[in-house]
């Protein structure tokens, strides 16, 4: 259905692309221009196809569809733009004006916005995963959707999607005191696939804090990004409420934190809402962020070699780069790779709608992980963690995938 | 329209996957860096990536053959709307011919395919020590082919000229397939025409080329930035001759205005002493530190005896990235200001600079806009850069007639219509004013000769 909400959107997405002087530097910095360099793979191609689309000069048919759901989200682009224009803000607009002319997301996201909407369907299906893992047939999942677990306690012995927002959300200005009230945010990512990195974060929190753990909703990203804003909206509401007696929220997923940092923007024009949104977004922090300020020291030092990639949301989407390392610094050998902030392919559930292009992304992302020598690649959100789980497979065990929650 | 029989050949030449005619990707083809609106678009019919001058020559064979009219492009930075297909037919896209073929360090030269961005191009031969001086703002997109077809600039020209001065040979497919080479490596090379300089900076209308030789010189083993604020625009441009005569030749030498300098400072929340009226940000090279310091010492007696306000040598890298980043940070700044903007390109006499940016300023009193001036003082070339939106029918009325007015400026005092960007669509009008009508008909001739048909990139220069 296509209601004025949704032209809005179109017309929101043109005077962000506007600005788009078609220089072209978003080219050299695309990810997937890389792999596939057509004008319309790149973000400049993009904008423009925005443009025409605003101003009628092209059919706003599932073909321009096509065209802006192949977009990782990641933010290189606008990193690279002399302008910073905002093209994921601009992309996230344009995909929910097409699906709205579409009649809705067809139904393969339909079906993943209901799952993700429901904390049953979410537990049941971590739940079955876990049973997949245990019984050696998580490899019948597809896409590494079910990644074998590399735990905290395998380490001592290792010697041997997206966000979708307009802009970078900055890391949280919140004063921690022995007082602050701590509540942890289960991602449906880490509850499905990473359950014991979870339980390790959940572990050190407990470490510096009486942790709430509340039976929280999806943050909404994965509705956001297709097509299905009205739900993003509503889980929104739900996770605004079921926090308001916490201080602080923390995060292990990087698309988690990033999203819901940037609640308050989507209730600027809601007088009911616009308050409390900002409250709520004021009070999320990552994972690192929070145990750097809290003056955190890691449990274990190893021989270990590790490395860090930074993924696109919590990197170029909250600022948060230097407080991972100060703590792999802390647990480890720490080894920079070359180009840690390039996107992984994960994208959410871009590597599973685009497996090809997604393996393409991450073989060069392996490649630069090999470079190091880690015996460890950390990363800070599920999605990077199923690809570098990937990637650490097809190195041949070469090095291996953790989440920080379980190196430190 | 293109039949299918004869996209079926195209796929043939370069195999299916190089080969694009969807809407939408004809759409993405139909536009470049330039100001040209994007509606309507002027799709062409197909697009085609070859990747070997074998699979060029191929296409250009069967557009001869079928009359189709075939626009080379790179990477579509540039700003004169060159690669726009205004007559459809073949989008011929040379940025997958990406290999540096060999780095010839006995004679300093490098040979390369069109298609690898300049500053891959650049940082490949800097590393062996060498040094490819152009320099166009656009390095890290703009591909080396489109740099040649251009013969492109940037801010270092005033030392080191634009990239004509380094084009040694070429390999170009004509427009009935044919392939050509031409010029060598031998440094006097006169043997008959020289066609590797006609090629250059033809825009795509002569031939397409599909390879090129490039000299290189060795890699100044220091560089240094000095930024100089001045009272007035014409002491900073008076201090730039007056270095050049006193033979203290820059890399770079860029002077920016009043204006610019207030929209930079605006922008990076810097409060300038309000003295200042203009300001130069000058780059100097040579072979170590004594060499530098002696040319700022003789910069710095020459801009204070012509009442320079302030003088600063770079400390660091990262101080001259900050005096540069204010230079840098010029055009984005602008574009920040106006829904759209026009920024032109031409090129003075060196000593008609002060001259020719009060003429635009007056043109910008006359007609109630707001431009801009900055550029490339040390080698008389201006981007005069003026504020619009173009959907103020009324505004772009006298904003066409402020551009006409800039290149009656810039020709007034014996300039040129482009420095560094072409002719392209968007200068046409001019070009008969500024080379003469003998000028022009001659080279018709060279393209009725070489391109009878008049199928390469038509509806360009004139």
């Amino acid at each position: 259905m296509l209601t004025n909400k949704s032209e809005e959107l179109l017309r929101e997405a043109e005077q962000i692309v506007a600005q788009c002087e078609r220089c072209g530097n978003c080219l050299t910095a695309c990810p997937l221009f890389k792999v596939v360099n057509i004008e319309r793979v790149g973000p400049r191609g993009k904008n423009i196809l925005t443009r025409a689309l605003a101003q009628g000069g092209v059919e706003p048919d599932s073909k321009a569809l096509d065209v802006v759901n192949f977009c990782l989200l990641c933010r290189s682009c606008v990193e690279a733009c002399p302008s910073k224009l905002k093209t994921d803000a601009a992309m996230v607009n344009v995909r929910q004006y097409l699906m709205d002319k579409a009649g809705g997301p067809g139904i393969k996201y339909k079906t993943l916005g209901s799952v993700m909407k429901s904390r049953n369907v979410v537990k049941m299906a971590a739940g079955m995963l876990a049973v997949l893992r245990k019984t050696g047939l998580n490899c019948l999942v597809p896409y590494g959707m079910a990644p074998e677990e590399y735990t905290r306690e395998q380490l001592p012995g290792a010697s041997s999607g997206p966000a979708a927002f307009g802009k970078q959300a900055a890391p949280a200005e919140i004063e921690l005191t022995a007082a602050s009230k701590v509540a942890y945010f289960y991602g449906c990512g880490m509850r499905m696939m990473f359950p014991e990195a979870a339980a390790q974060t959940v572990e050190i929190l407990k470490s510096v804090t009486r942790p709430m753990l509340k039976d929280n909703h999806c943050c909404g990203l994965p509705h956001l990004g297709h097509g299905l804003r009205g739900d993003f909206l509503e889980l929104a509401k739900k996770n605004i409420a079921l926090f308001e007696d916490a201080d602080v929220v923390v995060s292990d997923c990087a698309s988690c934190s990033g999203t819901l940092k940037h609640i308050a923007e989507y209730f600027a024009d809601d007088a009911e809402w616009k308050d409390r949104a900002a409250a709520f977004s004021r009070k999320v922090m990552d994972l690192s962020e929070y145990l750097v300020k809290a003056g955190y020291r890691p449990r274990q030092r190893v021989e270990a070699r590790l490395t860090y990639h930074d993924s696109c949301h919590l990197g170029r989407g909250q600022g948060v780069k230097t407080q991972p390392r100060e703590l792999l610094k802390a647990a480890g050998n720490f080894v920079e790779m070359t180009d840690a902030d390039t996107c992984c392919g994960g994208a959410g559930s871009f590597h599973m709608d685009y497996p090809d292009i997604a393996a393409k992304i991450l073989a060069s992302k392996r490649g630069n992980i090999e470079k190091t020598g880690a015996d460890v690649v950390v990363a800070s959100c599920p999605v990077c963690l199923v690809q570098m789980t990937k990637a650490a497979e097809a190195s041949g065990g070469k090095f291996k995938a953790m989440h920080i929650s379980q190196v430190i | 329209m293109i039949s299918e029989e004869i996209k079926k050949s195209l796929r043939r030449a370069v195999g299916a996957e190089n080969v694009l005619d969807s809407d939408i990707d004809r759409f993405g083809y139909s536009y470049d860096s330039s100001s040209m609106p994007i509606l309507p678009a002027y799709k062409p019919d197909v697009v085609v990536l070859p990747t070997t001058a074998e699979e060029v020559s191929k296409v250009m064979a069967i557009a001869f053959a079928h009359g189709i009219p075939v626009t080379p492009r790179g990477a579509a930075s540039n700003r004169t709307g060159g690669s726009v297909p205004l007559e459809g037919g073949i989008v011929l896209s040379l940025d997958r011919m990406t290999k540096i073929l060999e780095l010839d360090e006995d004679n300093m030269m490098v040979t390369t395919e069109p298609g690898v961005r300049t500053i891959d191009l650049y940082n490949y031969c800097a590393a062996k020590g060498l040094f490819f001086p152009p320099d166009p703002a656009s390095w890290k997109v703009s591909t080396i082919g489109g740099n040649i077809a251009e013969n492109a600039g940037g801010m270092r020209a005033v030392k080191y000229g634009v990239v004509s001065d380094y084009v040694m040979a070429l390999e170009v497919v004509l427009a009935d397939g044919t392939i050509l080479n031409t010029g060598g490596k031998a440094i006097k090379n006169v043997t008959g025409y020289d066609l590797k300089h006609l090629f250059t900076g033809s825009e795509g209308t002569l031939g397409i080329i599909t390879k090129a030789t490039l000299k290189l010189i060795p890699m100044p083993k220091q560089r240094g930035t000095l930024q100089i604020m001045f009272k007035s625009l014409d002491a900073a441009c008076a201090t730039i001759q007056k270095m050049l005569q006193e033979n203290i030749v820059p890399a770079a030498a860029e002077v920016m205005d009043k204006t610019s300098l207030d929209i930079v400072s605006k922008k990076r929340k810097v409060i300038l002493d309000p003295v200042i009226e203009s300001c130069a940000i000058i780059e100097i090279d040579g072979e170590d530190q004594d060499a530098l310091d002696a040319q700022a010492k003789r910069i710095e007696a020459v801009a204070s005896a012509l009442g320079a306000v302030n003088f600063q040598v770079a400390q660091s890298q990262s101080e001259s990235d900050e005096l540069w980043a204010m230079r840098r940070g010029l055009s984005q700044a602008v574009a920040a200001l106006a829904p759209n903007r026009i920024g032109e390109d031409i090129a003075v006499p060196r000593g008609s600079f002060p001259e020719v940016v009060r003429r635009i300023k007056k043109l910008g009193e006359k007609y109630d806009l707001t431009i801009v001036v900055y550029g490339h003082a040390g080698d008389g070339n201006l981007h005069p850069t003026v504020l619009c939106d173009y959907t103020d029918a009324e505004l772009m009325e006298r904003v066409h007639k402020a551009i006409d007015g800039i290149f009656e400026a810039a020709l007034a005092v014996g300039g040129t219509l482009s420095g560094e960007h072409g002719i392209g669509i968007s200068k046409k009008p001019y070009i008969v004013q500024a080379l003469g009508q003998a000028g022009v008909e001659t080279m018709k001739v060279i393209k009725q000769a070489l391109d009878p048909k008049g199928i390469l990139n038509p509806g360009k220069i004139w």
